[in-house]
């Protein structure tokens, strides 16, 4: 135990404390001995009463800004958590097509390697390929700026 | 414009290098996301929209060729 002297509204007081808390123990004896001092006249017992109720006020009117303030930071909480779980559902989308894609790409390559006589539509076939290149390669730009 | 057998396995080797393009990106995206602001909505659904299309066109090719 730390035994600490106060001085509040003019009188010492002796306060024993446990040991590392003589610091804040001060400091919280500062905040009072503000208040008692800021009242002017009347009995120490006076001060010190109207001290305690204005630290009353003071709690009061801080435990109200808390609880104004917490159903916003839920609401804000939540918004993340949904953005988040969306933003995961849209990537886990995404490797989903990037793996149907894969597979769609690798059937054509088999198709494409088996021997089979020429068909008229295949330079348009082609034309297409090289067309979902381009999109492909679009949309891999894009997925790469998504911050 | 007539293209011949090596300038469509060009084309997907193109295809299969943005894959892996795609497939890094999301990898790497996870790490990002906590100091990053969500996508917006409307740039998923575009984004979504446009990897069905070319889903649909790979599937549409693929019919195709399935027939000869």
């Amino acid at each position: 135990m730390a035994d600490v002297k106060l001085m509040i509204a003019g009188r010492p007081y002796d306060v024993h404390c446990a040991d590392g808390e003589e610091a804040q123990l001060l400091q919280l004896a500062a905040v009072v001995d503000e208040k008692a001092r800021g009242i002017q006249g009347g009995t120490e017992v006076r001060q010190l009463l109207f001290a305690a109720l204005m630290l009353a006020d003071d709690a009061q009117e801080a435990k109200g800004k808390v609880d104004k303030a917490e159903p916003q930071s839920d609401s804000l909480r939540a918004a993340v958590a949904l953005a988040e779980s969306r933003e995961a559902a849209a990537r886990d989308e995404l490797r989903a097509a990037v793996v149907r894609e894969q597979a769609a790409l690798k059937e054509l390559e088999a198709l494409r390697a088996a021997p089979s006589a020429p068909s008229p539509g295949k330079p348009a076939n082609d034309r297409a390929l090289l067309q979902i290149a381009d999109r492909i390669e679009a949309l891999a730009t894009k997925v790469e700026q998504i911050p | 414009m007539e293209l011949d057998l090596d300038e469509s396995s060009l084309a997907i080797g193109r295809i299969e290098r943005a894959l892996s393009r795609i497939e890094k990106a999301l990898a790497d995206q996870p790490n990002r996301l906590k100091s990053s602001v969500a996508v917006p909505a409307a740039d998923q659904s575009a984004l979504k929209a446009e990897v069905a299309a070319v889903i649909g066109e790979l599937d549409r090719l693929i019919a195709e060729a399935d027939r000869g």
